[in-house]
């Protein structure tokens, strides 16, 4: 039992370092004045925890308490510099006049403030850092949504993110840092939140509120601690603490209203039945027109609801209208008491949100099935200063989702509600018939359906409305986390040496269920049309095919734990007036353990993946100052994993890096000095590690299921079974890390005290990427690929951000932020067949760049189409007419051929982010602005998803407006020539350049106003601060594309990105 | 010191923990399942002989299968506008016969396993890791291990066969290459295929005396592979190799690897027609001592008694629907049911109507399948004498003496009257009738009407249609019962049955020695089962060219034609074609069917084109895959592709 014995270990560490305690001292002296005062922010709230140093003297030092108030022993004269983490700091003079003193705080993003979180929590002083942090205040990812991760896009320097979904739940962003910089298995950054790593659902729904400090590591330098498993960078969040002062309440409710922020725009039924006659003619003239002018007729009567009509007969329905609302309610409430004394202090987090889907509910069901997700959170932070050297942290959380929702067909809980709500005839049946006496049955809907095309009782289509009410599915999902942390201050020992050790456990577990009842499908039988009198036929009437009462479907579960044990050495120390070293030692170990342990490659759970997961590391740093103007540091990792063999299990991760700080030079100076305040090189070189390079679960053995694959049966009963052997992979003892060597050079200047900017290169060279080996014959006949450490990538880019912050007379202040982030990203070395056509070749194409046909045109006619190289594709197509895509026979062959298909368009993920933010106060009011924006993107419409009629799909209104028809020969039309099935359109079905489309796109992502009520106005109602606000998400998008919200890309037909309008009142106590 | 003391206990301590990682990584504990696993007993080692077996077994004739699909026997639209075989990729082996078939992504791929192939080469590593490992087991018997190793070796064998069928020249994998092996031995070469022919017979030579003659425990373990099988094998590998296509084509004679060598023999061998002569004599030698016969129709206690005429159809339809341990025909079939018993079922019940998804009867027989087989007398339609050939598309009613095949005073064209057992066993069409489907009474059978939307049988919609009018019945149980409900009664598709060894046979026998009566014997033992006269007498009283019979090519033609009727459907005759060299003949006709939407006689019996056959010189062989050319350069591309 290995892990019981590092239990062991690090108790008795932590026993030895109780053991080890002297007597502490606090120093004290004489006090010449003692000044109070507030620190507030620019919205008037008291910023606890600000620290106030007198300038060369240690001792004179207090922080401010819960709200923000401060009390101060100083001399006389002496200068008070006034700082804290994500605030620019000021300074003053103690004046014996004035004991009373308030101060405003500026917050100061992306900028030269002077603590910075980094690597295992460490807070280091800007100034002397070499590698690249960009910190964030966390009040600028406050966005009105419960998920985290959509703040991020455009905020952070050097994040690349985008959203594909707007379903709640499932509207994760999803984000890289520096862009995707290998094409290996994990390409996302390694998450941790106070110092454990967790996934980017667990990051989504953090409280900005319960959010102390937000950090992304970007560099080798910045992320070497973590070795092994850093070279995709590093985002690290600490959660809030207590802080000393009376208790403080700080409560914060919100509503917003969300919808939409675009529309499909579906052709009316008239339409669709027009265009289905045409695509059924313009392939075969001999066709029937499967819809009459008749059954046309009857439907224009039915959509002006003309005397007679009848629109369950002649249905015409507006599938999106029926299912889905335009707006929903969304709540968020989020509360928070902190506080506490000398001996201890603590921080109770709660919140919970209500994220509504746009589902329409109809009263007939006695369950609401409507989407909503829940989320309820509990967090304690509590340290106890056990001694004066010893402080204990315990830290509580709870994080559990309810969601509730309709039954879907996959995984993707309501989404594909929205894609069968285009999947269905628009006039083929209604949704629903109104109760019908004559049946003498009413305890059930009487939903409409049809069988295919003819007569008979089968049920042909699915009806999308009976899908969303015939049930619901939920999920309740929890982690609860535990962590405690001791600090040991070693000074006893020799100045400057801390411990910190670490105990953190997590469980997660998941499930979902579903209950539902099998709807009654009905039929027109006859219909009478002098009296206008119909009657209904039970399509489904055989005994099980329908019933009234629910079934319930147990779901998938989940569960897994994590143990994660951190113990950290620290040494820094002043040596004299100019030298200032600093040394870290850490080790860690972290377990996760799957009870379901499934192997991705066969869907079943097997031995291998239920061992535990492990990672060992022992990571050190040594840096050295000299006179605040020179820096070095070196770091290692020096990191395990259980998934390599045992030579390659341990790798080794060093790192060097320096800066320079110009602008405290001697010379630097005067005028110079006035104008750049601060002026900084530096600049890192080194290795980091990537150990999630495949799902295979231990590279080095052989995986073999001896029990399943490939069965037999003998016997004339087939009686007599085996399951046969199968194997999923070989094994492979030369398997290693995926390596990344990085190059950063980082510039900041801080100009006219007010705009300080960040710029940063780098280069990095991703090496050691698992890929499979290509060169390996089929006659092998080998069961699995072999992989090996084979490929290579090269990313380089550019972070810039700027800010600026003024205050002005009469109490006006602004500030501005802007931030652009570019990442290239190319295949270096990538094995492949060694094909002929130099543009089939991967190396130096980037990474996320689709393959395919160029589009010439469209045809000009079936001659054209003739006379021109073949365009084949698969078994059952049918050659082109006119009208269908031309191709470019790229190697001309006179046949279009995989081998035409070249790179085309830029990558899937952006290659520049971007956002810029502009926010203004004036007394109590404040507002602010935020746009983001993609560019160097571009997106594939997927055909065989948007093309009308196939798998009884609608017609598109952009495609209804514009497509090739017989009379309209637009060689450049929206859409080729139309066709009902796929094999009659498969030519137009194929990855191409015609259905590439430019995915930049500029938003306004959120503008906010707020109004602060006076202070007179909040003590009387007892509180210390009360502030409304209304904002909006998401309310503005430009782009060039605009048959759907650009940022959803290629999934148009999935749950829309929303657009919320907010209201908000916080309120502190 | 004392400082430094503390320190130092602290700095062992973490360093320590740091230490213990070593082992901390150690995870995986010391049996986790390997390949040795597999052969660490009997059991064990029992379960991998069943993995090699595993891929033969989805390998039986149905969608997947290239000689089920592509020999122009059975049309599939590709205008349904739904897919009726669960997707449209199942479809694509029926498409070929458009001319679809591409380099790129070859369908029925069986050289890579992909695009509904089986992965043969996957087999054949199985197969040799078991003849490489099966020394292990310490508790096998050895003459079980005998046997086993003698089953593996059979497969292995036919699993190179069925490559070498489709794809010509192919590498034999004789021993397995290790997994680290480098580039250049990967490689591997296409041998030619005279080389591969002897080497899959050595294989069959070498597992015969192990393997048991017939099956002794049929409960237990029908279904594996007998002495029988073997050499019935090995006669099929033998007359494919004397075959036109194998033995001197001189289309292929250029075909070279890039060494410059010969991959197809040159010259002509007649030895290759003695040797096939004399592996055919063995196995029809071995299976007449097994007690193997043609089958005969026993009804059941059931069954009311059943009219000769009806009798006859039954022999034929349950030759290959019977349970097989009921069955003495059957040499070899695998244990999976062919599962598309749905697509070659007519609509006769309103039942059936109701559930339109229960049957949807995609599968087309083109007219000109139809026309193929005999009339009453025994000889081709078109050669019959008596036979008004010109005049077989006129309507007239049934009269009542057909009316265990045909529905009696029903209008129909006569080329549906007077013709041999077989046309009314293994078609249903318009007017034919249809003893099963749960109506068992002679006097008062099922028959289908498919003339236009109304019928029963006929288009209801674009998607259960049958788009020419004739339906492969033969391939349906006449147990199974489509209703509202579907029942089926399940069969075994043979892959050998006697009827096709004695066919073998007398092929054989007319190219070493010419017409003879051993070659009249066994082609009339198959005659007479199907209620047919003898080939000679048939020709001799019937035919318009009744010296064909008498005559080497003459009665090459007749045993062809008789192989063709005979097997229809049954997925062999796509193979016999290839090897004939006679495939781009026989699709050189487009396929045509009935004009299924009309309602009247006269306006449904009209031709109408179905599709126009594309089968080009290239199309004898599957292409490979254009990039396992460049994964491995030392392939070549087959001719014309």
């Amino acid at each position: 039992m290995p892990y019981l014995g590092s239990l062991w270990i690090l108790l008795s560490v932590f026993a030895a370092c109780l053991l080890l305690l002297s007597n502490p001292t606090y120093a004290q002296q004489g006090a010449t004045i003692k000044i109070t005062g507030t620190v507030k922010d620019s919205l008037g709230l008291g910023i606890p925890g600000v620290s106030l140093q007198a300038k060369g003297q240690s001792t004179m030092g207090t922080v401010t308490d819960g709200d923000g108030k401060f009390s101060l022993n100083a001399t006389a004269k002496s200068i008070i510099v006034v700082s804290s983490v994500g605030f620019r700091q000021v300074t003053f003079v103690a004046d014996p006049l004035k004991l009373r003193v308030d101060l405003i705080l500026h917050s100061d993003d992306n900028n030269l403030s002077e603590v910075v979180v980094t690597a295992f929590g460490k807070k280091e002083r800007r100034e002397a850092m070499v590698g690249s942090v960009t910190s964030i205040t966390p009040s600028k990812l406050k966005i009105p949504s419960s998920n985290l991760t959509n703040a991020m896009a455009g905020q952070i320097a050097g994040v690349v993110a985008y959203q594909r979904s707007g379903q709640p739940g499932l509207d994760n962003s999803t984000f890289f840092i520096r862009g995707v910089t290998t094409f290996g298995y994990k390409q996302d950054p390694l998450i941790l939140v106070d110092n454990v790593e967790l996934t980017p659902t667990d990051l989504a729904r953090l409280q900005v509120d319960d959010i102390a400090s937000f950090s992304i590591l970007k560099d080798a330098s910045a992320t070497a601690l973590y070795g092994a498993r850093g070279a995709n960078g590093v985002i690290l969040v600490t959660t809030k603490e207590g802080v000393d002062g009376n208790a403080k309440v700080n409560v914060r409710f919100e509503n917003s209203i969300s919808q939409s922020t675009q529309n499909l725009e579906i052709a009316d039924p008239i339409t669709f039945m027009k265009m289905y006659n045409e695509a059924l003619t313009t392939r075969n003239p001999l066709a029937v027109p499967r819809y009459s002018q008749n059954d046309i007729y009857n439907r224009e009567q039915t959509l002006s609801g003309a005397p007679g009509s009848n629109k369950y007969v002649y249905p015409a329905v507006n599938w999106i209208d029926e299912l889905f609302k335009t707006s929903t309610n969304n709540q968020r409430l989020n509360g928070s008491v902190s506080g506490g004394g000398k001996i201890a202090r603590y921080y109770i987090g709660t919140s919970y949100n209500r994220d509504n889907g746009i589902l329409k509910v109809s009263p007939v069901n006695n369950f609401n099935n409507n989407v909503k997700l829940e989320n309820y959170q509990l967090r304690s932070n509590v340290n106890i200063n056990v001694t004066p050297t010893t402080e204990v942290v315990l830290r509580l959380s709870g994080t559990f989702d309810e969601y509730n929702g309709p039954i879907t067909d996959d995984g993707s809980f309501s989404a594909d509600l929205y894609k069968k709500a285009l999947h269905t005839s628009p006039v083929l049946f209604p949704a629903f018939y109104p109760a019908d006496p004559s049946l003498g049955i009413d305890t059930h809907i009487l939903f409409g359906n049809s069988s295919t095309e003819g007569t008979g009782n089968t049920v042909g289509f699915s009806n999308p409305y009976a899908d969303m009410m015939k049930g619901y599915k939920s999920f309740s999902r929890s982690r609860m986390s535990a962590q405690l942390e001791l600090n040991q201050d070693l000074n006893f020992l020799t100045k400057g040496l801390t411990f910190k050790g670490l105990f953190n456990t997590n469980r997660y577990s998941y499930f979902d269920l579903t209950r539902q009842y099998s709807p009654f499908f009905y039929n027109i039988a006859s219909y009478d049309r002098v009296s206008n009198q119909y009657s209904l036929n039970w399509i489904n009437n055989q005994p099980g095919q329908a019933s009234e009462y629910l079934s319930f479907e147990p779901g998938f579960k989940d569960i897994n734990t994590f143990v994660y044990m951190q113990g950290v050495v620290d040494y820094s120390r002043q040596l004299g007036s100019k030298h200032n070293i600093s040394g870290t030692v850490i080790a860690t170990r972290q377990q996760r353990l799957y009870a379901n342990a499934i192997d991705p490659a066969t869907g079943l759970s097997s031995l291998q993946y239920s061992l535990p997961y492990r990672n060992v590391g022992l990571s050190g740093r040594l840096g050295y100052g000299y006179d605040n103007r020179y820096f070095a540091e070196f770091n290692f990792g020096y990191n395990g994993s259980e998934r390599f063999a045992e030579k390659n299990r341990f790798g080794f991760f060093p790192t060097i890096g320096g800066s320079w700080v110009i602008s405290n030079e001697k010379f630097w100076n005067g005028g110079l000095k006035e104008a750049v305040n601060k002026l900084k090189l530096r600049a890192s070189y080194g290795l980091v590690g990537n150990d999630a390079i495949g799902a295979q679960r231990f590279f080095y053995l052989s995986n073999v299921n001896l029990n399943g694959g490939n069965p037999a049966y003998f016997g004339q009963t087939n009686g007599v079974t085996r399951p046969g052997v199968s194997i999923t992979n070989y094994a492979n003892d030369a398997v290693t890390w995926e390596t990344s060597r990085q190059t950063n050079i980082g510039l900041e200047i801080s100009l006219f005290k007010s705009l300080n900017i960040i710029a940063e290169v780098y280069k990095q060279h991703r090496y050691n990427i698992l890929m499979e080996r290509a060169s390996i014959p089929t006659s092998m006949g080998l069961e699995s690929g072999v992989s090996a450490n084979l490929g290579t990538a090269d990313s380089r880019g550019i972070d810039f951000s700027a800010d600026y912050s003024k205050t002005f007379r009469g109490g006006f202040w602004m500030s501005g932020r802007m931030n652009f982030t570019f990442s290239q990203n190319k295949y270096g070395q990538y094995e492949q067949p060694a094909y002929k056509e130099p543009w089939r070749i991967l190396s130096g194409q980037k990474i996320g760049v689709r393959w395919g046909y160029i589009a010439e045109r469209l045809f000009v006619d079936d001659q054209e189409a003739a006379a021109s190289p073949t365009q084949l594709f698969g078994a059952g197509a049918s050659a082109p007419k006119g009208g269908d895509i031309k191709y470019t026979d790229v190697n001309n062959d006179g046949k279009i051929t995989e081998a035409d298909q070249v790179f085309i368009g830029l990558p899937s993920t952006p290659e520049i982010v971007y956002g810029a933010g502009l926010s203004m106060g004036f007394k109590k009011i404040d507002l602010s602005l935020f746009f983001q924006g993609v560019g160097r993107t571009s997106f594939f419409i997927d055909p065989s998803q948007v093309s009308p009629f196939l798998e009884n799909r609608q017609v598109l209104q952009p495609f209804a407006d514009s497509h090739w028809t017989e009379e309209n020969q637009d060689l450049y039309a929206k859409y080729p020539r139309l066709g009902t099935t796929s094999s009659e359109i498969s030519n137009n079905l194929q990855t191409s350049s015609w259905w590439m489309r430019d995915g930049a796109f500029i938003r306004l992502k959120s503008v906010e106003i707020g109004y602060t009520f006076p202070d007179k106005l909040s003590k009387k109602a007892f509180l210390s601060n009360c502030r409304i606000y209304f904002n909006a998400l998401n309310p503005l998008t430009w782009s060039r594309f605009k048959d759907w919200d650009p940022e959803l890309a290629s999934n148009g037909f999935s749950y829309p990105i929303q657009k919320v309008y907010n209201i908000g009142i916080n309120v502190n106590l | 010191m004392k400082f430094n003391f503390k320190l130092i206990i602290l700095l062992v301590v973490i360093s320590g923990m740091a230490l213990s990682c070593k082992k901390y990584l150690d995870v995986t504990p010391d049996n986790v399942a390997t390949i040795d696993y597999a052969f660490r007993n009997r059991n064990e080692a029992e379960n991998y002989l069943f993995t090699c077996y595993s891929t033969i077994q989805n390998m039986g004739p149905s969608n997947n299968d290239a000689a089920f699909t592509t020999s122009g026997e059975i049309y599939f639209p590709n205008t349904l506008t739904e897919a009726t075989l669960g997707s449209r990729d199942a479809e694509q082996g029926f498409h070929l016969i458009r001319g679809v078939q591409t380099t790129d992504n070859p369908s029925l791929n069986y050289w890579d396993g992909e695009q509904l192939g089986q992965p043969i080469f996957k087999a054949i590593r199985r197969c040799n890791i078991f003849l490489e490992n099966i020394d292990r087991p310490k508790d096998l018997p050895q003459f079980e291990r005998n046997r086993w190793i003698a089953e593996v070796k059979f497969l292995k064998a036919y699993y190179h066969f069925y490559l070498l069928r489709m794809y010509g020249p192919i590498p034999l994998i004789k021993q397995n290459l290790p997994i680290d092996a480098g580039t250049d031995e990967v490689r591997v070469k296409r041998a030619p295929v005279d080389e591969a022919f002897a080497y899959i017979v050595s294989l069959l030579d070498e597992a015969t005396p192990d393997l048991p003659r017939t099956i002794q425990d049929p409960a237990r373990s029908l279904g594996r592979i007998t002495q029988n099988i073997a050499l019935s094998v090995k006669a099929e590998v033998l007359t494919t190799q004397a075959s036109p296509f194998f033995n001197g084509n001189p289309d292929y004679i250029s075909f070279k690897d890039k060494d410059g060598l010969n991959l197809f023999p040159a010259a002509f061998s007649a030895e290759k027609w003695n040797k096939a002569m004399l592996a055919c004599q063995a196995a029809v030698k071995s299976c007449e001592e097994s007690n193997l016969s043609l089958y005969r129709f026993t009804s059941p206690g059931n069954l009311p008694t059943i009219p000769p005429a009806l009798k006859t159809v039954m022999d034929i339809r349950q030759s290959i629907t019977e349970n097989w341990e009921k069955n003495p025909e059957v040499i070899w079939a695998l244990n999976p049911e062919f599962g598309l018993q749905s697509m070659a079922m007519p609509r006769l019940t309103n039942a059936m109507v109701q559930n339109m998804g229960g049957a949807p009867g995609n599968f087309a027989v083109p007219i000109g399948m139809a026309e193929l087989f005999y009339s009453k007398n025994g000889v081709p339609m078109a050669e019959d004498a008596g036979y008004d050939y010109r005049g077989r598309y006129a309507v007239a009613a049934v009269p009542a003496e057909s009316k265990y095949y045909l529905k009696s005073g029903y209008q129909t064209i006569k080329m549906h009257m007077d013709r041999e057992p077989r046309f009314y066993a293994d078609l249903s069409f318009d007017g034919s009738c249809f003893f099963g489907n749960g109506q068992t009474d002679p006097e008062n059978m099922l028959y289908v009407q498919a003339r236009g939307g109304t019928s029963l049988a006929g288009p209801k919609d674009n998607i259960r249609v049958n788009v020419s009018g004739y339906w492969p019945s033969k391939l349906v149980n006449y147990q199974s019962v489509f209703g509202t409900e579907v029942t089926q009664t399940g069969f075994r598709m043979p892959l050998i049955r006697l009827a096709g060894l004695y066919l073998l046979y007398a092929e054989t026998l007319n190219e070493v020695n010419g017409p003879s009566a051993d070659v009249y014997t066994y082609i009339d033992k198959v005659r007479t089962r199907a209620g047919l006269k003898g080939v000679k007498e048939s020709w001799a009283s019937y035919s318009t060219n009744p010296g064909k019979a008498s005559s080497k090519d003459g009665l090459r033609a007749i045993i062809q034609q008789e192989r063709r009727i005979e097997l229809c459907f049954e997925g062999r005759i796509g193979w016999d074609l290839r090897r004939w060299k006679v495939m781009q003949d026989v699709l050189s006709k487009p396929l045509q069917g009935w004009n299924i939407q009309d309602t009247t006689p006269e306006g449904y019996y009209r031709q109408r084109n179905l599709v126009i056959p594309v089968f080009g010189l290239k199309d004898y062989l599957w292409p490979l895959k254009y990039n396992d050319l460049i994964v491995n350069p030392n392939l070549v591309q087959n001719p014309y592709w």
